[in-house]
């Protein structure tokens, strides 16, 4: 290759540096001639040449290969040192107590399950890939028979690349539908919401979607915690039995006089925590859209009402606290209360005077103005908004109703709400508020999450301790020796408070349809539980001889579910006439609190009534 | 000495290629199992988790209510029927039985709950448990209990209290016991009621009325325990529903795991 070197370009602008050379190329037919360095060019060699070019040769060719090489070494460092050791993947072993599910159980206090996520397989096609559609069809048929064979056909034979054919297999089905075979169609890991507990914890739960979203309850409200930490699951308030005890016994109230609805609170008042908490009629959670929309209505925090006579606790308490009245003060209850067009009146009128503890006891409309007449209007309204009616309770729930408060609060609504009418609450600001009053005056925000046993609980005092004190007694008197009789469990000193209210339709108060309700505590010697009761539109039996009252229908009620869940709520029994018990209970209907100088008539309390439906309360007029 | 050079480092090279071989396929193997035991702990979260779901169905208040109704002779526990642990007075070490403290055994038996229905001696109270003793022998003597008598059979060599001990827990093996009832104590306060199999009730009640209310003198204390021990503190309240109720709940059901599955996955109603 040298020898016919003829000169290259090489040779350009390269004054030739080896002299010893013998060969001499012809002259360079290059356009640039130099001819002064043409002489001392001449003894170049050939050797010299090509020992020249090859150097450069080799010049470029290192150039190359180093270029070439220092790419690879970069993506290599690259690859190795700066994109994570490039190691396939890490296999790590899986925490115990994770979960696979993507969203949190929920449970009650106890932990037992209400609400948990299962993973089912989905059936679904590519009917691309499916080749002969009717034979696909008739097989999946025979293995699912509750598909229908030209839904899966018209399915199979579309142009869609997906298709759903059924949703959350068994195994079996599962097992059935693998052995066919067919080609095109294939299974899908999916989750389903699965509430073990069904309609009993209905309302508070709520449900899903068919996507795992929560769509009511606290499924929705807490639907972000539930997703974020599916690991850790929600723990509530709630007490499966106590929800058992109380639907169960809500039931039976319901069917028994023939009402269209009732809802039912337990409630700790220590705490604020919402332990039980029914609504009815309810519906199950796995099927919330088949049935009545009406069902999914949760009387007991979305459904505000008149509350009627229970609001003669607030009514009463407001009274004591303002200092302007005491439970021995004597009201005038015979004759009827003229505001503008309206006349008030009273359901049962006794035609005298009554004190405080009278009025209580008997639920006198008259004697509740006449009180709220002395307070004023303005002390009213501030205490009905500490109490918390004048806007949601701050459950959990997304369904929480806002109360129906009168603006501008005039006078004749001061006297209405003396005895509970003209506003409208839900059961749970009722007995929030009521919790409030026999607590020794802290308000607690009620839950429905379980409170950690070292965590703090939100408080407000509300009402004094000494006009707590008073209404404990009121709250016995009511079920001793007033309208809430029937509520009597021996051993539990149950007290409480009837409530009636005829309902609004339209402009009007109906005669015949009411809301009928008892707010029972126990044991009133120190109250911890509140137990609620609200029956809607109870029909009077001849068991009640007519009566469809809270003290007829909702106190034997709560009678029967204070014997229930006393024993579970681990509510040691007392004797109620132990000089103990008596001190911090006693109230006689002239207002006094001295058990010992009327101990005969007062100390003996009624017999034992076995709280069953069939009990009947004493001939007092309930209202 | 060149070639030793070569020889050396040629040798060394194999060798550490062998070993990088080796650890590689060790380490694929490794991998492999791995991932085989997180598919398992996989499936197994997962049936763990329809297991509770399905011990929380099986469990559901209402059902074990029905469920007692229809096959125990039980009624729902009434506040009287507590007492304070303070309210029972001590026994003295060397007396009998205490009889003063029970009805006599004609009027127990009737409303009286089974004998080896009752739940255990409070925890702490063994002298309660020591006066059930002679009663385990009496049972099996008394003709028709067959269903109790296997259970109580085992019994017989030991005193009661070992035999409850080794009674065995009433939760079905394929349930969780503790899982969907976290309460340790709970799951504790079950076990005595597994000494009753399901099927004892009914005919157990017939044959052990004669016997008690008849001549036998030693059948007295089958019934008087059963008074004192049927209401203890009021602490295990909760427990009588449950306990009482759980052998029934799973006498009728005995599900496989295909078919609860299946039970629950029918449950959930998605298809329509």
């Amino acid at each position: 290759m040298i020898g016919h070197d003829h000169g290259g370009p090489a040779g350009y602008g390269q004054p030739g540096a080896s002299t010893g050379s013998t060969y001499v190329p012809p002259p360079a037919p290059s356009p640039f001639p130099q001819p002064s360095q043409q002489p001392s060019a001449k003894p170049r060699t050939s050797l010299a040449v090509a020992l020249e070019q090859s150097r450069y040769r080799l010049m470029v060719t290192a150039a190359v290969v180093t270029t070439v090489f220092t790419a690879i070494s970069v993506k290599l460092a690259m690859a190795t040192l700066l994109a994570g050791g490039g190691e396939p993947r890490q296999h790590v072993a899986l925490e115990v107590g994770d979960t696979t599910t993507n969203r949190a159980d929920i449970t009650d206090r106890n932990g037992n399950l209400l609400a948990t996520s299962l993973v089912t397989q989905s059936l679904y096609a590519d009917p691309k890939l499916v080749s002969r559609p009717e034979e696909a069809a008739q097989k999946l048929v025979g293995a699912l028979p509750d598909l229908e064979y030209k839904d899966v056909l018209n399915k199979l034979s579309g142009d869609r690349r997906f298709v759903w054919l059924k949703r959350n297999l068994t195994p079996k089905q599962q097992a059935a539908v693998h052995r066919l075979g067919i080609p095109g169609v294939a299974f899908e890991r999916e989750e389903r919401r699965f509430y073990p507990a069904g309609p009993l914890t209905s309302h508070i739960v709520g449900f899903t979607g068919i996507d795992n979203n929560g769509l009511a309850g606290m499924e929705q409200g807490f639907n972000k915690r539930l997703t974020e930490e599916p690991g850790t699951p929600l723990q509530l308030s709630i007490d499966l039995r106590l929800q058992h005890v109380l639907k169960k016994e809500l039931a039976a109230t319901v069917q028994e006089f023939s009402a269209i609805g009732a809802a039912g609170i337990v409630f700790d008042v220590r705490n604020g925590e919402v332990l039980s908490m029914v609504s009815l009629p309810d519906f199950d959670p796995q099927d919330p859209t088949g049935l009545n929309p009406d069902t999914l209505f949760n009387r007991a925090t979305l459904g505000v009402y008149e509350m009627g006579s229970t609001f003669k606790i607030f009514n009463s308490a407001l009274a004591f606290d303002t200092g302007k009245i005491r439970v021995s003060d004597m009201f005038d209850a015979a004759h009827p209360v003229k505001i503008g067009r309206f006349t008030i009146n009273d359901y049962h009128n006794l035609h005298r005077a009554l004190t405080v503890a009278e009025v209580f006891q008997h639920s006198s409309n008259l004697g509740s103005v006449r009180m709220v007449q002395q307070v004023g209007v303005a002390a009213q309204k501030a205490f009905m908004t500490k109490m918390g009616f004048t806007k949601p309770t701050g459950l959990e729930l997304p369904e929480s109703g806002w109360p129906l408060v009168p603006n501008p609060w005039r006078e004749v609504n001061s006297y209405t709400i003396s005895f509970g009418h003209g506003i409208s609450v839900s059961p749970m600001h009722t007995v929030a508020a009521a919790a409030s009053v026999i607590n020794g005056g802290l308000f607690h925000k009620p839950t429905l999450l379980k409170r950690q046993p070292d965590g703090e609980i939100p408080t407000e005092q509300v009402v004094s301790r000494q006009t707590s004190d008073m209404m404990r007694r009121m709250f016995r008197f009511v079920v001793t020796e007033g309208t809430g009789k029937s509520a009597e469990v021996k051993g539990y000193v149950v007290g409480g408070k009837t409530g009636t209210a005829d309902k609004q339709k339209g402009k009007h108060y109906q005669k015949n349809s009411r809301m009928s309700s008892f707010l029972g505590a126990f044991p009133m010697n120190d109250p911890r539980y509140i137990v609620y009761v609200l029956v809607d539109e109870p029909q009077a039996t001849a068991k009640t001889y007519g009566y469809a009252t809270g003290g007829w229908v909702a106190a034997p009620a709560v009678g029967r579910i204070v014997k229930q869940i006393g024993p579970l709520l681990n509510v040691p029994m007392v004797d109620e006439n132990t000089p103990e018990i008596l001190n911090s209970t006693y109230l006689n209907a002239a207002g006094s609190t001295n058990w010992q100088q009327s101990l005969p008539p007062v100390t003996a309390p009624p017999p034992a009534k076995g709280s069953t439906v069939a009990s009947f309360p004493t001939q007092t007029k309930p209202r | 000495m060149k070639g030793k050079t070569w020889l050396f480092w040629g040798g060394l090279i194999a060798a550490a290629g062998g070993v990088l071989f080796q650890t590689s396929y060790d380490v694929q193997d490794l991998e492999e199992k791995l991932a085989g035991l997180n598919r398992k702990i996989i499936q197994e979260q997962e049936s763990i988790q329809v297991l509770k779901a399905e011990w929380s169905y099986l469990n559901d208040p209402t059902k074990l209510e029905h469920m007692a109704q229809a096959y125990l002779t039980l009624q729902p526990t009434e506040p009287r029927q507590y007492m304070a642990m303070d309210m029972i007075p001590m026994r003295p070490a060397d007396a009998v039985p205490p009889p003063a403290q029970a009805l006599p055994p004609g009027k127990a038996i009737p409303g009286a709950p089974l004998p080896p229905m009752v739940r255990a001696p409070v925890t702490g109270n063994s002298q309660l448990a020591a006066a059930r003793v002679p009663a385990a022998p009496n049972n099996t003597g008394a003709a028709g209990i067959v269903p109790v008598s296997a259970q109580v059979g085992l019994a017989k060599p030991l005193p009661m209290e070992k035999a409850l001990e080794r009674a065995p827990v009433v939760v079905p093996a394929s349930l969780p016991s503790s899982g969907a009832l976290a309460e340790p104590s709970r799951a504790s306060r079950i076990k005595p009621a597994a000494l009753v199999p399901g099927s004892a009730r009914a005919p157990a009640e017939k044959s052990d009325v004669p016997a008690a209310a008849g001549k036998l003198a030693p059948n007295a204390p089958t019934a008087r325990p059963t008074e004192l021990a049927s209401r203890p503190t009021p602490a295990p309240a909760p427990a009588t529903k449950v306990a009482a109720a759980v052998p029934a709940a799973q006498q009728p059901y005995q599900p496989k795991p295909t078919d609860s599955l299946g039970l629950l996955v029918a449950r959930l109603g998605a298809n329509r």
